[in-house]
């Protein structure tokens, strides 16, 4: 019994994550692949050496993809463990408002937001600069953070932060070598959250940013909706690569520890 | 003492505030000119005097109604389907056997995959002309595109189905296994001896344990899923269509005069959700306890 | 006899050195970079304009989906204008639908130095600047280059139908035509819409256009509306009600009857954006577009099977220009304005129409560039999917004005879509 249902699991596992993926794996190397061949007719590798050129823009839309993801972890860590934090360990009046109120970015479509939220940092003079990008990307990042992280807290006993304090040790002393190993697993499933939102944001860094950065989301995504599938399928691969690193890396935290994925068990 | 009490009163405020800051400040501000232009008032093409014409015009329109079916329905049934794929893939990934880490880690390869990417591998996959299509041709069952069975630009909106799946099921999928696997074979094995079977052991000892992972995991999908226009413009039909992509064309439209009206139907959606996810989280809460 | 011939020699050292100095500082320029033919804000002559630009970067926001325009523009535009006029161009793959926004958010926001310097922009969202008072200008008539410009042709002077009036400078030009693939039509094409509805009740589900208000969905309408009304003259003034009442039914009425024979049995029409790829997997028998090389582009890209073809209706198709403008706050105008100028020069717009280069058609007609340029693109051979100018220009048909359009894409959608 539990083997049938075990390779039944493997087979729709395996060809249903793989199939949708191999058509554009096999697009990015080929030249010419109409209908009905099952494989291209001719091949070719120029859309990976057009990603590469100067001209597709890839390679600095990349690297300010990954400098404005890096930061937008950051930031998001330093913003959303207080006060995920406080939700969790703490009853304070309003605190049912203040966790939807948190959720909003998600609810609200883009396009309400997205004008006013660019006429605000017109105001705020954020745009055309790294910081003023990296802040609107912090904006949906924050509910995934503390959603996340204020169940890890939920789960969590601060007898060892007491002991540690009782002993002397300095409340940042107590942060890095008590609570942080306690909540690394969490952490580090809620900062890929952040870092893949941030990596795909497209909208808002074509507004706040003004063109004056370019990162990869816009460059690839005026090819996913264009004719040339080649094209769009060796940029998507270049877009894809480090989020499946990312998910490499993390796996193990994934799926594994219950008070993590609590965050989403939290009612 | 009295410094030591100010400081308690006001930690919690302060670690809340940044975050708190950030959404109303940046977000809340950014939804004002938006709730501003849904009322009438957009200065730039002139208009400046309050209405809520906009917003009768769109709640009187005929195809309001349908179109917001079409959005629920479509929320509704991914969010159900992908509960109950993952609770079926988590109930078989639980276990430890040879592959299984990998198999898990395959099993999560969507959730890093951004949604327009999946649809576009999605068409190439199932479109007449797609992949799966090509491979009857060349199996002989079929000779041309309009012999194979339509799934993308239809009215079920099969492909689209397709694609909030293939995100959606690892995602509600992960929680769900991290549960499974840290709950132990133990009470199980209890009423295993105990004489009951194994729906019984799910229904009474699994589910109950799952459900709060379940239900959180499947606010976000519904939200997710109620709210976007993206995969809906790929792979439906013109018309009719969700509301999130009505709106979406009336804000594209090159008459700035359509906003407000964009504007309207996202406020009127933004709020059906809200209503719909609270009533879902009383629902969830209760089935809980009972 | 010494003195006379070392005076004589120092005269004609004084005349070359003089020549020299002369030719430096550019009246006897090889180059000579023209002059202003009007005013434009804020600049008296093109000298200033041009020493404006030196040295600065001009920001290009366009569409960025083709990795070909992407490359041409940044060769054939981008490094020629830095050589020339020491400008670096910033292009931006961001399309209309983003810099419609920024420029209109800017406004909103009171920022009086933006972001953007060029747009590649489209009639409608013109009008939308135009009418909103968010363009720089008037300007795109006074610049050197300008002079080749024919801004008596309506197709110039008017973008869909809405003055240009100095706003915008021609790019490129545009012709509406249909694909069709040899391979499921046979060689020859319908080129009357009396041929083509037979053929499309001869063989179901293979036709079909995109779903208005999508530009080419609206201007394939527009084509049945000319062939209704036997021509294009009484659409081609002011909006008219009555007139538009006259034509719309039949219109309709055709539409829906070609319905049930056309692809997925006109339960759906397509978006643009996959209507080639359907013609090139045999979803399809036909395809259309404004460029009238596309298909030659896209057989040689690999994306087209080599059985495509173009062609246009017997009684014409409609064409328009591509343009450029500037935002009322653009930073930089001057180097603006001389990338417009630039793009307008000979030397560019012959790579442009060369098939081996862009493959685009020219705003310009060849009789206004030297005898060079008119022998070079007499000898340029064109691919056979694509239609030689001669036969384009023959066929030429104008647009109608924006209101038009307006109107054509509602009624569609009322009475074909909807049902």
């Amino acid at each position: 019994m539990h083997k049938i249902n075990r390779w039944i699991a493997v087979i729709v596992i395996v060809l249903g994550v793989g199939l949708p993926m191999l058509p554009q794996i096999i697009w990015s190397f080929a030249f010419r692949w109409l209908f009905p061949s099952l494989l291209p007719t001719e091949w070719s590798m120029s859309s990976w050496e057009y990603a590469f050129s100067p001209s597709s823009r890839v390679v600095e839309g990349f690297m300010n993809s990954m400098e404005i993801a890096v930061f937008v972890c950051f930031l998001s860590i330093l913003v959303g463990l207080p006060a995920a934090r406080a939700i969790a360990m703490y009853d304070f009046k309003g605190k049912g408002f203040i966790e939807w109120l948190l959720m909003v970015p998600i609810i609200v479509p883009g396009i309400v937001s997205t004008l006013g939220i660019h006429q605000v940092f017109i105001r705020l003079q954020l745009t055309n600069t790294f910081i003023g990008v990296s802040l609107v990307h912090l904006i949906p990042c924050i509910p995934y953070m503390v959603l996340v992280m204020s169940s890890v807290f939920a789960n969590y006993g601060t007898e060892l932060e007491d002991t540690a304090r009782t002993l002397g040790a300095s409340p940042i002393r107590v942060f890095f070598s008590v609570t942080l190993p306690g909540i690394l697993p969490g952490l580090m499933v809620a900062t890929m959250f952040t870092f893949l939102i941030s990596w795909g944001q497209y909208i808002t860094t074509a507004l706040i940013g003004g063109g004056t950065i370019v990162t990869l989301p816009l460059v690839l995504f005026p090819f996913i909706t264009g004719i040339n599938y080649s094209n769009a399928a060796a940029i998507s691969l270049i877009f894809v690569a480090p989020a499946i690193l990312v998910l490499i890396l993390i796996s193990r935290q994934l799926g594994q520890d219950s008070a993590v994925m609590g965050g989403f068990g939290r009612l | 003492m009295n410094r030591l009490k100010l400081i308690e009163k006001l930690r919690v405020p302060l670690m809340i505030f940044p975050a708190f800051a950030i959404v109303v400040v940046l977000f809340g501000g950014g939804m004002i000119s938006g709730l501003g232009q849904s009322v009438g008032y957009f200065p730039v093409i002139g208009l400046n005097e309050f209405t809520l014409d906009y917003y009768a015009e769109v709640l009187s329109d005929p195809g309001f109604l349908e179109s917001l079916w079409l959005t629920f329905r479509l929320a509704f049934l991914s969010t159900l389907f992908s509960s109950i794929l993952a609770v079926l893939f988590a109930l078989v990934l639980r276990h430890s056997f040879r592959g299984s880490r990998l198999l898990t880690f395959i099993y999560q390869i969507p959730i890093p995959i951004p949604h327009l990417v999946v649809a576009t591998g999605i068409v190439l996959l199932v479109s007449q002309s797609g992949l799966l299509s090509r491979g009857a041709v060349n199996l002989g069952l079929t000779q041309t595109p309009r012999d194979f069975p339509v799934m993308v630009f239809d009215q079920p909106g099969v492909a689209i189905q397709l694609t909030f799946l293939w995100k959606e099921v690892p995602f509600i999928g992960i929680v769900v296994l991290a549960i499974l696997k840290s709950i132990g074979p133990q009470y199980e094995e209890i009423a295993r001896t105990l004489g009951a079977n194994s729906w019984q052991r799910f229904r009474y000892i699994l589910l109950p344990l799952i459900m709060p992972g379940i239900l959180s995991s499947s606010i976000i999908v519904f939200a997710f899923v109620f709210a976007n226009y993206e995969i809906p413009l790929l792979l439906g039909v013109r018309y009719p269509t969700t509301l999130p992509v009505m709106a979406y064309r009336s804000y594209q439209d090159p008459d700035l005069g359509l906003r407000p009206q964009a504007m309207a139907i996202s406020i009127i959606l933004a709020i059906v959700a809200i209503l719909l996810l609270v009533a879902y989280r009383r629902l969830a809460r209760y089935a809980v306890k009972a | 006899m010494v003195q006379p011939k070392r005076s004589k020699l120092i005269l004609l050292f004084s005349i070359l050195s003089l020549l020299l100095l002369l030719t430096n500082i550019g009246l006897f320029a090889q180059e000579e970079e023209g002059e202003l033919l009007g005013e434009v804000p804020g600049f008296e002559s093109w000298a200033d304009v041009l020493a404006a630009a030196e040295g600065t970067t001009v920001t290009w926001w366009m569409w960025g989906g083709s990795d070909t325009i992407n490359t041409n523009v940044d060769t054939d535009i981008g490094a020629r204008v830095q050589e020339l006029y020491g400008i670096t161009l910033n292009r931006v793959p961001n399309g209309a639908e983003l810099f419609v926004d920024q420029v209109l958010n800017e406004a909103a926001a009171g920022v009086d130095v933006g972001t953007i310097d060029l747009m590649w922009i489209n009639g409608e969202n013109f009008r939308t600047l135009s009418e909103a008072e968010l363009l720089y200008g008037p300007w795109s008539e006074s610049i050197p280059n300008a002079r080749y410009v024919d801004w008596t042709d309506p197709a110039l002077a008017f973008d869909f139908g809405y003055p240009v009036n100095g706003y915008e400078s021609p790019w490129g030009h545009a012709q509406f035509v249909m694909e069709y693939n040899t391979a499921l039509v046979g060689e020859e094409a319908p080129t009357t819409f009396e041929d083509l509805t037979a053929w499309i009740e001869a063989n179901p589900g293979l036709f079909t256009y995109p779903a208005l208000p999508d530009f080419t969905g609206s201007v394939f309408v527009r084509h049945v509306f000319y062939w209704v009304a036997g021509g294009p003259e009484p659409f081609l003034g002011e909006f008219d009600q009555a007139v538009f009442d006259e034509y719309a039914p039949a219109v309709w009425e055709y539409l829906n009857s070609i319905e049930p024979n056309l692809w997925r049995n006109g339960e759906t029409y397509p978006e643009a954006a996959i209507m080639d790829s359907m013609l090139a997997n045999q979803e399809i028998a036909f395809s259309m577009g404004y460029g009238p090389s596309d298909a030659a582009t896209n057989i040689l890209q690999g994306i087209y099977p080599e059985t495509i073809r173009t062609f246009v209706f017997d009684t014409g198709t409609i064409s328009n220009n591509n343009f450029v403008a500037i935002p009322f706050n653009s930073p930089n105008p001057a180097g603006a304005m001389v990338v417009a100028n630039y793009i307008l020069s000979e030397e560019f717009q012959l790579k442009l129409v060369d098939p081996e280069g862009w493959g685009w058609l020219s705003p310009i007609s060849p009789a206004m560039y030297s005898e060079e340029f008119q022998a070079a693109v007499a000898a340029m051979e064109l691919h056979p999917a694509t239609l030689s100018p001669e036969v384009l220009a023959a066929a030429a048909l104008p647009e109608p004005n924006g209101d038009w359009v307006t109107a054509i894409e509602a009624g569609w959608i009322a009475n074909v879509l909807e049902k």
